[in-house]
Formats: structure tokens, C-alpha cells, sequence
């Protein structure tokens, strides 16, 4: 069965272009001109992934989100604008699981899709016990230990927990709240400063080039993402 | 009075007429007619068109003239200079004769005098203004007009006057006795002309020191005590010789010349001090008027002055309605007296001078003189003295007048230069959004015709086409809908920029991240320049808008790429200098054209104009937002080939310290 896809978008170019490349795709797709029918079609129709842009004509983006994540759990992909970066944290930190910035093009929209089905496979407890691959990158989770090539990398406690976090959410954006309140405690939300240092500090140590990351990629004001593949 | 048809044809000196036509001069004297008169002459300039003067001789006599008299005369200097005539005030001693003076100074053709001036006891003597004037007048016309209801004599000098001048007689008095006790005792030893010369002595002293009369009193005291006690007979005024008599006469005349001559010479001395008080006053006014900045800084700095020259509080009232006068400056009275405020507006209204001391609605505490500035008031100024119920005196309500209107003009160079700044912002405002549409109309233009045409060509030729073809022309859609889109970003953070609005978000980074995060950014275009980055490991924090500093560097290796040929490297790098960090991005290009290093900032330029894509915005984008950061930005030449951009952001105080983060207390959680 191909997943569902629900497409909350009131553009009608927008609409065909993305109809064009997700149905080759092989995805099933619903579209929805307004946020009211949008959600009304979540709640019928179940869909495995939502897409969601920001300027609808009848209600804000946020509000869709809140409303859908009071009674699902489904994936949400934020469609948004340039230099809107404090609507996307907001976004996020309401419940949206990732975002795309406007002009976007269809790989990085499959990338995205691909992330947030991946979340769908209930199989995050056996991933936590196996080894992760990242290019040269490799994490034995159960013995905590990082190799870059075949030199072992050795990580301070929090490094090593930054970076568990990341792989647990990689291929998707974490806001630097959520890394904050997931590595540090609640308390330490606002300490952007420290949690710079530390991706600074995990770059210099995973990556070849750290001013020129290829895992550890900087979200321009919104977070990190790890790479998926 | 010589015929006025023929006075102007006989006269064989070169008088200076102006070209212009007629002079009109119109003499005031301390009296109510003053103003009739200046009526009368102003309805005569007018209908000849002729410039006019209104003169008013000050002699040593207007010190003692009652103050009601003086302020007359200062009304009617002010009424003829409303009315559009010069008004002119001289010192002299003979008033006629000043007149004249001024008269063919000027080149004056007509004189007018008012009828009641002379004083009875003068006309007597023959010696009259009108018949001195008609005397002496040469080729000048004079005109007399006559005065309706004659002016009673001056009214008596008010109380403190009269008993001043009472204290100065007695002193007067004691003087000559003090003198004539020393002759007692002189008399013995010294000849009677010696002694004569002890009395002349007093005389001199005497008038060097007190007002005109006493002076004068003591010289006919002096004589008389010199008469009576010194010469034969004595002790009687009957003279033994004629000799004697004659001393006596000369005595008398010499101490009286000598008196007035002293007289002459303090007044002078007085008048100088107050001209020169005055130009002072205009003086300094006029310097600290000329450093202003700001209308509201302006009658700060003239309601101050003001009020110290005057030792007065001082305000300065402007319309805000038409109904309405407002406080712009100076002291915040508080009034309970409502008439304060109807007598500001008439001021303002009439544009003449109103209030305490002025002869026109003077019931009121405060005096208003209407600020004039092109013709009609603008504001009034409201003075009130220190001293509750202290007027200012009629020299003083000039200087005040003249000083009013420096304010007012001083005031309407402002307003005009604020206007002058207006007009050239908006033509700037103008140039520039012509220059911004026709460049972005332009650079939108390109980018579209591109994917245009290369969907066309897909659409047309979908047939024919083959695969590698299709994948260009796809990949050139794709790249110039990125290069839009960078384009409409610049031009919205421009605007934003622009107009204030945009939020600095500054928080601590690390630059490798902003760094990286830009050349993440432009990955796609990079694959045609190699970049090195040269950045030490234990660079300290900044704190900056990471979004805005990304877009310089964004901005700065776009720049670069555009105008360096392809396969050429790129360098960025960066140091701490002087408690700043400095950043520069370098390529090895042909280089900025020399003496442009700093023009290329400016909003559209380029450097090639029409050669290189880009509306010429990127540079000025990311001037903007390093002047926004405290930081400075520049170009320049490299001396082994190619140009450099850099720079600079001010190292803050407080920065989260590389070597020593959250570790230990992060530990704990």
C-alpha cells in the first residue's frame, strides 16, 4: 500500500508541481485548499505524512498544527518562506517534525518525506542496541564508542549524548531548545552559547573539514541536523 | 520755507536722490502725536512710492524725559518700522542739526515735523526745530503737520526722580559751602582770581558727578557765595568795582560751560555703554543662533539668553492650532490670570508689541513681542521681569525688539533650511527608486527570461529533444530560479534594512558555523572556486545576528564569484586585532578598479555597469549590517594581484570562554 500523503496548500502551481513529482513517486496524495478542510481530511482519510504551508487563507500555520497534534501524531513537514526562522522554531517547538524553505526542490522534499516515514517503523528500541554507519562515521551505541575511519574518537559524556540525540533524530532538523532540554535538562533552554561550543567541539572531532561540515549541518537559526545518508 | 516746486531744480549740490525716487523723513519727538505723524507720512510714502525713515534724536534731555514720554518714543520707532519705514535712533545734542545731518546722509528730499514740538519759551527766542530746519534745510523740503489737540508740557517726573534730584541739589549746595568755608580759610594768603579758580574747581567737580540742573545751580551758587563773601563789599552782593563784576561774569559763564560740557560728556559715555550693552547682546545672540542644530535647540538657546539679559523669565510661544498659542521653550508659566493668554494672542495676531510696560494692553504681568519672520508673526515671545512689577524701560524694549526679530529670522532660516533638506531627501528618495526599479526590473527580467525560454524549449521540443539537452536546460531552470530567489531576499533584507524594521537578533557564536553554514548555503556555485579557509581554532565568540552575518558572507563570496574569472581560488580568513574580529574574504580577480574601494559599497553600483549580473545591492546589504554590528567594512587592492574584502566586529565584553564551557555543571544533571 503506497503512504498517504496530505497536502495543505492553497496555491494551485504549487499544488500541481508537487502533484506531478509525489504521485511518480509512488505516493498516494490528498490536497486541501484551507486549513479546515486540511484538518477534516486528516481526521478522515488518516494520511501517513502532512504537508503544510504557512500561508494558508483561512487560519495560521501554528494553529493547524496544534489543533492536528491534539489527537495525531502525524508527521508534519512545514512548507515556509525565507526569513521566517522564528516561525519555523515556533512551528517546531509546537509539534511540526521538519520544515522545507521555500523555493525547495523535490530531492530535498523526499529526503525530508523519507525521514519523517522512517519515523512511522516502530523499531527505535533495536536501533538503539545496533551500530550506526555515517560515512567514515561509526557509533557502537551499546558500547558508547565513536570511530572516525578507523581511529577511535574519544567524546566527553556530553559530546557523546549530543551526538546519541542527534543520530535518534537524524536526517531531521532538532531545534536548539529541543537539544538544550534533551542533553542538558529543562533548566538550560536558553544557553545557545554552550550548545554552539559543543557542536563546534563534535565537529572538530567528526568531521574532516569543521568548517565545511558534511554530517553535522547547521539549520541557519532554527538548529543541527544529522545527515541521513 | 523755500517753494517746494522749485526746491529740488535749484539745488546745485550733488545731492545723493536715489535713483528710486523720493526720501521721506519724518521726525518724532516724545509725544503722542509721534504717531499721527508717522501715519501721515506713511500715507504720503505710499502714494509716491518713496522709501521713508522715521528718525528720532536722542539728546541728553530724553534721560530725563518722564518714562511714559520715552516709551512713546520707542512705540513710535516700532509703528514706523511695522509700517515699512527705516526707523533710526542717533544721539546728538542739537536736534536739528542731527536731522539735517542724517537728511543729506541719506539723501532724504522731504522732511515732515510735527507742529507741537517746539516749547513756547523757544519760540520766543526764535530758535524753534521748524524754523532751525527751514533755516538750514538748503534744497530739502520740510513739511510741517500740524498737531490736533496741542500736547500739554510733559508731565512732572514721578516721585523717586524728583527726590534724587532734590538729594543732588543739596549735595550741590554743600559742595559750594564746604568751598566757600576752604576760601575763609584760604582767604588770607591767596589773590581773589585764585580763589575764583578754587570755585571753578568745585563747579567741575561737581558736574562730574551729578545730573545737568544741579550742576548748573552750582555754578550760580558758586558765583554767588564768591559775590557775597569774597568780593568788595563784603558779605553784600554789591560789587565795589566794575573789574570785580567782570570776573564774576566770566566766572559764571566759564562754570556753566564747564557743566554742560561734563553733562555732554557723560551722556555720551552713557549712550556708548548701552550701544555697546546692546550690540553685545545682538552680538552673542546672533553667534549662538548661528550653531544650531534643531528648531527645538534654537529657542532652548534663545528663551535662555533672553531671560539672562533681561534677568527675566522667558518663553517662547507658537501656534499649534489657529486658535491655539503653545510653550515650545523656555519657562513653563503657570497662569492664573487669563488675560496673560488673550494678550499673547493679540500680540501674535496684530504682530505687535503688547503687555506690561508697552502702552498696549498693559495690565497684563508679562510683555509679548510677536516673533516676525517673511512678514507675519510665527510666535510670540513672553518675557516677564525677575523683579515683580519692574518694566522695561524703552532702550530696553528696543534691544528686546531687535533681539525678537534675530530670533524670528533665525527661525525662519530653520524652517527654510528644514524645508531645503526635505526636498532634497525626497529627490534623493526619488532618484533611487528609479534607479532600484529599472535595476531590478532588469535583474529580474534575466533570470526569467531564462526559465522561460528553456521551459519552452522543453515544452516545444519534447520530441526532439535529446536527454542530455533536457538535462541542461532543466538544470538552468533550476539554477536561475535559485539566483531569483537569492535576488528577492537581498532585495527584501534591503528594505527591512531600509526602514529600521529589522530585528537584530544578536546572540554569542562561533564564526566557523556562520561560515560554514554560508558556504553551505552558495554549495551549488562554489564547484567553480577552490575555497581555503584560514581560521585559528581559538577564536573567541562574537556576539552577532547570525542570519545577517551569514548574508555578508553569502554576499561577499557571491560578489567575488561574479567578478573573478572561474577555477580561481577563494581565501577567507580571519584574526583578533585590537579587540576586534576581522574577517576578510580574498580572490586573486582582477582587482577593484583603483579609487572605487569605496564607492562599491554604494546602493546600485557596479563596477562594470550592465556587464555582471546582480542589482549592485549585496555590498550595500552587508555595509548595512556590519555598521549595524558597531563593525567597520572595506576593499582594497592585494598587492600580489586580486581584491580583498574585510571586516571588522567589535569583540563584546562577557563572551562564553572556548576552553571552559557548561562541562562541570552539565555534568551533574
Amino acid at each position: 500500500m503506497n503512504p498517504v500523503i496530505l497536502l495543505i496548500e492553497d496555491d494551485p502551481q504549487i499544488r500541481r508541481f508537487l502533484r506531478a513529482s509525489l504521485v511518480t513517486q509512488g505516493y498516494d496524495l490528498i490536497e486541501a485548499g484551507t486549513g479546515r478542510e486540511g484538518l477534516a481530511l486528516a481526521a478522515s482519510r488518516v494520511p501517513d505524512v502532512v504537508l503544510l504551508d504557512l500561508g494558508l487563507p483561512d487560519m495560521e500555520g501554528i494553529e493547524v498544527i496544534k489543533q492536528l497534534r491534539g489527537w495525531s501524531g502525524v508527521p508534519i513537514i512545514v512548507l515556509s518562506a525565507r526569513g521566517q526562522e522564528r516561525d519555523k522554531v515556533a512551528n517546531l517547538d509546537a509539534g511540526a517534525d521538519d520544515y522545507l524553505t521555500k523555493p525547495f526542490g523535490v530531492g530535498e522534499l523526499l529526503a525530508r518525506m523519507r525521514v519523517a516515514l522512517r519515523k512511522m517503523v516502530p523499531a527505535e528500541e533495536s536501533r538503539q542496541e545496533g551500530q550506526y554507519c555515517l560515512g567514515n562515521i561509526k557509533v557502537d551505541v551499546e558500547r558508547r564508542r565513536v570511530w572516525r575511519g578507523q581511529e577511535e574518537v574519544r567524546l566527553t559524556p556530553i559530546e557523546y549524548k549530543l551526538l546519541t540525540v542527534l543520530l535518534k533524530n537524524r536526517g531531521k532538523v532538532v531545534t536548539h531548545r529541543q537539544l538544550l532540554k534533551e542533553v542538558w535538562g529543562p533548566s538550560y533552554i536558553e544557553q545557545n552559547p554552550y550548545l554552539r561550543i559543543f557542536i563546534l567541539n563534535l565537529r572538530r572531532k567528526l568531521e574532516d573539514d569543521p568548517t565545511r561540515p558534511q554530517y553535522l549541518l547547521t539549520e541557519p537559526g532554527v538548529g543541527y541536523r544529522l545527515r541521513d545518508e | 520755507m523755500p517753494d517746494p516746486g522749485l526746491g529740488m531744480a535749484e539745488t546745485s549740490q550733488p545731492e545723493p536722490i536715489a535713483a528710486g525716487g523720493e526720501r521721506l523723513l519724518v521726525c518724532l519727538d516724545p509725544s503722542p502725536f509721534s504717531i499721527p505723524l508717522i501715519r501721515a507720512t506713511k500715507r504720503i510714502a505710499d502714494a509716491q512710492r518713496a522709501k521713508w525713515y522715521a528718525l528720532y534724536v536722542e539728546t541728553p534731555a530724553h534721560d530725563r524725559l518722564p518714562r511714559e514720554n520715552q516709551e512713546q518714543v520707542a512705540q513710535a520707532l516700532y509703528l514706523a518700522a511695522k509700517l515699512g519705514a527705516q526707523a533710526v535712533k542717533v544721539s546728538g545734542f542739537r536736534i536739528g542739526d542731527e536731522i539735517l545731518a542724517f537728511a543729506r546722509e541719506n539723501g532724504v528730499s522731504k522732511i515732515f515735523v510735527g507742529k507741537p514740538y517746539a516749547r513756547r519759551w523757544r519760540r520766543f527766542l526764535g530758535t524753534s526745530l521748524v524754523d532751525h530746519l527751514i533755516w538750514n534745510c538748503g534744497p530739502i523740503d520740510v513739511f510741517v503737520i500740524s498737531g490736533e489737540g496741542e500736547e500739554a508740557a510733559p508731565a512732572p517726573a514721578p516721585g523717586p526722580k524728583r527726590r534724587r534730584l532734590l538729594k543732588e541739589y543739596l549735595l550741590a549746595a554743600g559742595g559750594v559751602s564746604l568751598c566757600t568755608g576752604l576760601g575763609f580759610f584760604l582767604f588770607p594768603y591767596l589773590a581773589l582770581t585764585n580763589l575764583a579758580m578754587i570755585y571753578l574747581l568745585t563747579v567741575v567737580i561737581i558736574s562730574s558727578f551729578l545730573a545737568r540742573g544741579p550742576a548748573i545751580s552750582s555754578s550760580f551758587f558758586s558765583v554767588a557765595a564768591f559775590a557775597f563773601f569774597f568780593v568788595p563789599e563784603y558779605f553784600s552782593f554789591a560789587v565795589a568795582n566794575t573789574e570785580y563784576a567782570i570776573t564774576l561774569l566770566v566766572m559764571l559763564l566759564v562754570s556753566i560751560l564747564v557743566s554742560g560740557l561734563t553733562a555732554r560728556v557723560r551722556h555720551q559715555a552713557r549712550v556708548a555703554r548701552e550701544q555697546e550693552r546692546q550690540t553685545a547682546a545682538l552680538f552673542e545672540m546672533s553667534q549662538n543662533l548661528t550653531a544650531i542644530n534643531s528648531l527645538e535647540e534654537l529657542l532652548q538657546v534663545a528663551s535662555e539668553q533672553l531671560s539672562r539679559i533681561f534677568q527675566s523669565r522667558v518663553a517662547i510661544l507658537m501656534p499649534r492650532t489657529e486658535e491655539e498659542l503653545k510653550s515650545r521653550a523656555g519657562y513653563p508659566f503657570v497662569d492664573e490670570d487669563v488675560r496673560e493668554g488673550m494678550v499673547a494672542k493679540w500680540a501674535f495676531k496684530h504682530g505687535h508689541l503688547a503687555g506690561a510696560g508697552t502702552g498696549t494692553l498693559s495690565a497684563v504681568k508679562s510683555i509679548y513681542l510677536p516673533l516676525i519672520a517673511s512678514q507675519h508673526a510665527i510666535g510670540v515671545l513672553r518675557l516677564e521681569p525677575l523683579q515683580p512689577g519692574r518694566v522695561l524701560d524703552a532702550d530696553s524694549l528696543r534691544l528686546l525688539e531687535a533681539l525678537g526679530s534675530q530670533v524670528g529670522l533665525a527661525i525662519e532660516h530653520e524652517n527654510l533650511s528644514r524645508q531645503a533638506q526635505g526636498v532634497q531627501l525626497q529627490m534623493e528618495a526619488e532618484r533611487m527608486r528609479n534607479t532600484l526599479l529599472s535595476s531590478v526590473s532588469h535583474d529580474l527580467r534575466t533570470p526569467l527570461t531564462v526559465i522561460a525560454g528553456s521551459a519552452s524549449t522543453l515544452l516545444e521540443g519534447e520530441e526532439t529533444l535529446d536527454r542530455f539537452t533536457k538535462h541542461e536546460l532543466a538544470q538552468s531552470i533550476f539554477e536561475e530560479a535559485r539566483r531569483l530567489d537569492r535576488l528577492v531576499h537581498n532585495l527584501l533584507e534591503m528594505s527591512r534594512l531600509q526602514s529600521g524594521e529589522a530585528m537584530f537578533h544578536k546572540e554569542w557564536y562561533v564564526l566557523e558555523e556562520v561560515i560554514g553554514s554560508a558556504l553551505a548555503q552558495l554549495d551549488p556555485q562554489l564547484h567553480d572556486h577552490p575555497v581555503s579557509i584560514n581560521l585559528p581554532t581559538d577564536l573567541p565568540l562574537v556576539q552577532i545576528d547570525a542570519l545577517l552575518l551569514e548574508r555578508v558572507v553569502i554576499n561577499l563570496l557571491e560578489n567575488s564569484m561574479k567578478y573573478t574569472p572561474p577555477g580561481t581560488p577563494l581565501e577567507i580568513s580571519a584574526r583578533v586585532e585590537d579587540q576586534e574580529l576581522l574577517v576578510a574574504v580574498a580572490d586573486r580577480g582582477p582587482g577593484l578598479p583603483p579609487g572605487e574601494e569605496e564607492r562599491i559599497f554604494e546602493k546600485f553600483y557596479q563596477v562594470a555597469p550592465g556587464s555582471a549580473r546582480g542589482a549592485g545591492l549585496g555590498l550595500t546589504i552587508c555595509r548595512s549590517i556590519i555598521e549595524a554590528h558597531g563593525g567597520r567594512i572595506r576593499a582594497a587592492n592585494r598587492p600580489e594581484g586580486g581584491a580583498v574584502f574585510s571586516f571588522t566586529i567589535p569583540l563584546g565584553e562577557g563572551a562564553p570562554l572556548l576552553d571552559r564551557p557548561l562541562q562541570e555543571t552539565a555534568e551533574k544533571n
